[in-house]
């Protein structure tokens, strides 16, 4: 049997404020404050296989992901395209699930981003471990990890 | 000096891009080990290649093996930009012949103090 830790909520926290402030400026913080999530937005999901299973994903609502891609690119909002939002959404999912997967016990292989507009369900075995219901410049941004369900320790 | 930056996420490939400019560095960009054999191919013969690991068509780590079994880019300086941080995989980079190793995320300060341990360039120190 393969056992696998669920990450903390704190950690996962912790990795997702790295992710932010070095990219997306240490300036404007994610805030751990809920704000209601719109129907629709961007889903960016990464997947690990291997030793263990899990689904990463982040959901934002169009503007939060269309500030993403200008910050990151460093272009004005009006000229990042839908391609550049999936390429700097999915780098910036690639950077979230990597150093979740490093909260982990034992080895595993990230996949490549899968970025798209609305949902991204994860494997039907897998479910949700750990939610964070996040704020960035006034937008909602949810941050969720996915995995197979523990084992009964009966 | 001039930097190979491959990297399959454009956004990455820009930020990293927009940091060795900085430096001074002349930049060429390759989407994955394969386009970037491609252009070693070519005849170019950068100074540092900045490398992920996850990459479609050839991954960074079989990059790293190749470049590093050919004598012609035996003073090519690798390393490895990446989100992969465990222990085993970064062994595995820096015995197949990286230099250096650089989990994402990063700040700028970090590539720069690498690159100035790999003796890529110097920072002027203020008299």
């Amino acid at each position: 049997m393969t056992v696998t830790l669920e990450p903390s909520l704190g950690d996962v926290h912790a990795v997702v404020e790295e992710v932010w402030s070095s990219f997306l400026g240490a300036e404007e913080p994610i805030l751990p404050l809920a704000t209601p999530m719109p129907p629709g937005g961007w889903s960016a999901a990464i997947t690990v296989t291997g030793g263990w299973d899990a689904q990463i994903t982040v959901n934002l609502t169009d503007a939060a992901a269309q500030a993403v891609t200008s910050t990151m690119l460093m272009c004005p909002p009006e000229q990042c395209s839908d391609e550049d939002l999936r390429d700097a959404l999915g780098e910036l999912v690639n950077m979230v699930g990597g150093n979740v997967k490093s909260l982990m016990a034992g080895s595993a292989v990230l996949s490549l981003p899968l970025v798209g507009h609305g949902d991204i369900s994860p494997g039907s075995h897998l479910v949700e471990v750990c939610r964070l219901e996040l704020t960035w410049r006034g937008e909602p941004v949810v941050v969720t990890v996915h995995l197979p369900p523990a084992a009964d320790p009966s | 000096m001039h930097a190979l930056i491959i990297d399959d996420s454009k956004t990455m490939r820009s930020i990293l891009r927009r940091i060795v400019t900085e430096l001074g560095f002349e930049t060429t960009e390759a989407g994955n080990g394969q386009e970037a054999l491609d252009v070693l191919e070519a005849g170019l013969v950068p100074d540092i290649c900045l490398i992920d690991w996850n990459m479609p068509l050839m991954d960074g780590y079989t990059f790293v093996t190749r470049v590093r079994a050919d004598d012609r880019w035996r003073n090519v300086t690798l390393m490895m930009v990446t989100t992969e941080s465990e222990h085993g995989q970064i062994v595995r980079a820096l015995a197949a012949g990286a230099h250096e190793y650089v989990i994402k995320p990063f700040t700028p300060d970090a590539i720069i103090e690498k690159m100035e341990l790999l003796g890529l360039f110097a920072q002027e120190v203020p008299a």
